[in-house]
């Protein structure tokens, strides 16, 4: 058939940042249309373009390799003009296949023979061939233990051979599989990681325009305000099954809600006891159990759902001044004012004590959720850590005061609260580097707390003295929201770890700030009806 | 610093002593003639039967050294109706032996039959796979004494089984499985390096037999 004439305007470069090639992108679009089934059109379109998928002499290979023809196959990839070692393992993997094949058929002898005479003259992968040779004693007999039984001594389908052979040969030889496919996903990707609003798993990506999400993602509106604490607020916490938040006050209590199916927040228990301000608190794993630490105190052990106080734990002549929860929930992890850090079991006994400048007065203490590692604000400047099980102690240091710090969920980040008003992400993985700043909110003179949190934690949120929640997209690091709302400063927030809409904040103004999305309808009850200090709001104060 | 050879003088060392020293060397290794004559010279008792023990060793000695396994086997079955069951180790390297005489005069057909039916068995228990393995592995190749496994084609290879069959004959009639002379030189390296290493490297020089004998 004579090669159709070319086009006018049949240019060898498209698009119009001058990066694509005609002959490229005709050859994956014709790829594309065979995988999809497309038989006719693909073919079709080969002849039309005047451009063929494959090279005759790849298109022989291919018809060969499917037709089992596998000395014809090793004769024809020689002449496809590659690279001698490219050779050698195409060759290797199409006389396994005849060697595999014959085995299956029970042709010992001729397997043997193509081992021997054909694939081990290859001098190429001396382990595989002493799997193949181990094979031919029919593996039925054998206990195959490691990479025996792995790696197949079955015969692959032949298709699964060309797809093989695809990923060795160039690119440019043997077209890959799903090219098209891929790169539209890559796409796709990337305008999703450029979406400073994509907080919802419903939102589908379409091909028919770049992706956006709008600002109604984000949590924005107040849709609960919860009065219930005497004073300040300075801690919360939601439980990892995110059905439950819990706060904590400078009124020497600490509260659970409850969080209900249709996201409204009640109290369920409120935990009295201490006799000092209770500045944290930390749900156990299977969020059935919550610790309240009290400020140079002791902490406290109480069941989630009957609330009642299970255990107070004291260290003689010391306060405590942080807790956390190891994996198991067998073990606590207690941060002490003598700036030791110990780890103590549910009974009260000491397993272990790392003493010496552990942690300070007032300190954040996390355990990682694989429990190697125990992270902890060991000086002004530096977080330490600590890892348990290499006993290696890492540092992260800062040239500002530390205030306090927070850890993503997949243990890789820390986000630092400083003094100076920033914010600054750690990777800590391998080595700590700092990896990205976040500025905007106010802090002066208290202890302000950020959080990740949102779609695969893609945003840090955070208090302010200005009394406002700030939040930002985490990979630019662009300041997405200011919310007003609290009439004291904010103190700490929370992002429901199971529903990507619901940010919770704390202040000194007493009151807890339930935020959600723009758009819901909002519910009014009575004011005097009940009677739980639960308000519900449209948003405004 | 060396001991000082006037110290030995000190230490007398029995005749009886020496000539069962001598007498255990030449019997482990089947040393017929020359037990004979020395047991004559020194008037030294003979443990009955001792001399056609040694005959029967020394013929499956030989007959394993030369790659002939299959008749080694015969033999110390006859010999010794279970030695072979108990030591499971020993059977698969004697079987592997008349494998390696197959692949070495190219009768690949016979070897994988041997190996299918003698040595696929042992395959069952996990710690035969990896040896099994690397002799299946010497069937790939044309010349296998250019495969990685060229190893076990070699003498060494055939006198390290022959001395494991050696051992076990003997544990087997209940006489010692070393020699008292390789014990003996055995347990002077070792103290030797005992010593050096506590009082410091350098202090006594590791146990070499050869500057011994000279100095």
């Amino acid at each position: 058939m004579a090669r159709p004439l070319p086009i006018e305007g049949d240019e060898e470069i498209l698009g119009s940042k001058g990066v694509i090639r005609r002959v490229e992108l005709v050859r994956i679009i014709t790829k594309a249309l065979y995988s999809l089934g497309y038989e006719k059109s693909g073919a079709h379109l080969e002849e039309e373009s005047g451009i063929p998928l494959h090279s005759s002499v790849v298109n022989l290979l291919i018809q060969q390799v499917l037709g089992g023809q596998w000395d014809e196959g090793v004769a024809t990839l020689k002449k496809i003009g590659l690279d001698e070692n490219i050779v050698k393992s195409a060759s290797f993997l199409i006389l396994e296949q005849k060697f595999l094949e014959f085995l299956d058929q029970d042709k010992v002898m001729d397997a043997l023979k193509t081992l021997r005479t054909e694939i081990t003259p290859l001098s190429i992968n001396n382990a595989r061939v002493r799997e193949l040779s181990s094979s031919i004693l029919s593996p039925a007999k054998f206990v195959h233990v490691g990479s025996s039984s792995q790696s197949s001594t079955r015969a692959k389908s032949r298709s699964k051979l060309l797809e093989e052979l695809q990923m060795l040969l160039p690119p440019t030889v043997l077209i890959p599989d799903r090219r098209l496919e891929h790169l539209v996903e890559q796409a796709l990707i990337l305008q999703r990681d450029a979406c400073m609003f994509h907080n919802s798993e419903d939102k589908e990506m379409s091909l028919y325009k770049d992706h956006q999400c709008g600002r109604d993602q984000i949590p924005s509106r107040t849709l609960q305000v919860l009065q219930v604490h005497n004073d300040e607020v300075w801690f919360l916490q939601f439980s990892h099954n995110g059905k439950y938040l819990a706060s904590s006050s400078t009124d020497r209590t600490a509260i659970i809600w409850e969080v209900d199916p249709h996201g409204e927040l009640s109290l369920k228990h409120k935990l009295c006891g201490h006799q000092k301000p209770v500045s944290s608190v930390s749900w156990s794993p299977d969020d059935s159990q919550l610790l309240t630490c009290g400020v140079e105190e002791n902490v406290r052990r109480w069941d989630v759902s009957s609330g009642k106080c299970l255990s107070v734990y004291e260290k003689a002549g010391n306060g405590f001044v942080s807790c956390g929860w190891f994996p198991d929930g067998k073990w606590m992890c207690f941060g002490a004012n003598d700036k030791s850090i110990c780890m103590w079991d549910l009974e009260g006994k000491e397993l272990e004590c790392w003493k010496g400048q552990r942690t300070l007065r007032i300190s954040d203490l996390e355990v990682t959720s694989d429990g190697k590692q125990i992270i902890s604000i060991c000086r002004e400047t530096a977080i330490l850590l600590l890892n348990r099980e290499a006993k290696v102690e890492r540092l992260i240091e800062e040239d500002q005061t530390i205030t306090s710090f927070s850890l993503s969920q997949d243990n890789r980040y820390l986000l630092v609260n400083l003094l100076n008003e920033e914010i600054h992400l750690w990777d800590i993985q391998g080595e700590v580097k700092l990896v990205a700043k976040y500025k905007g909110h106010k802090r002066s003179r208290f202890v302000i707390r950020s959080c990740f949190g949102g779609l695969e934690q893609a945003f840090i949120a955070s208090g302010s003295e200005d009394s406002q929640v700030y939040i930002w997209h985490r990979g630019s690091g662009e300041l997405i929201e200011a919310l007003p709302g609290h009439s004291g400063a904010v103190n700490c927030v929370a992002w429901n770890p199971t529903n990507s809409h619901m940010l919770a904040s704390a202040s000194d103004d007493r009151t807890i700030r339930i935020w959600g999305l723009n758009d819901l309808k909002m519910k009014h009850k009575g004011p005097a009806t009940h009677c739980n200090g639960v308000h519900y709001c449209n948003g405004r104060t | 610093m060396d001991v000082d050879p006037r110290q030995f003088d000190q230490v007398v060392v029995n005749d009886d002593d020496l000539h069962s020293v001598v007498l255990s060397y030449l019997v482990h290794n089947c040393y017929k003639e020359t037990v004979e004559s020395f047991t004559s010279c020194t008037e030294m008792k003979r443990p009955a039967d001792c001399l056609e023990d040694m005959e029967k060793r020394k013929r499956i000695f030989r007959f394993a050294l030369e790659g002939n396994a299959l008749k080694a086997i015969e033999l110390t079955q006859e010999l010794a109706q279970d030695l072979l069951e108990k030591n499971p180790d020993l059977h698969f390297d004697l079987l592997s032996l008349h494998f390696v005489e197959l692949i070495c005069s190219r009768k690949c057909t016979e070897a994988l039959e041997f190996a299918q039916s003698k040595l696929a068995p042992f395959g069952k228990v996990q710690k035969y796979v990896a040896k099994l393995e690397d002799f299946m592995a010497l069937l790939a190749y044309e010349e296998p004494e250019k495969s990685p496994m060229f190893h076990l084609l070699s003498l060494e290879y055939r006198q390290h089984v022959t001395d494991s069959l050696n051992h076990a004959i003997l544990e087997n009639a209940n006489l010692p499985s070393y020699s008292a002379m390789e014990r003996l030189i055995q347990q002077a390296t070792v103290v030797r390096q005992c010593l050096s290493q506590e009082q410091g490297k350098d202090a006594f020089s590791s146990f070499s037999l050869k500057d011994f004998l000279k100095s």
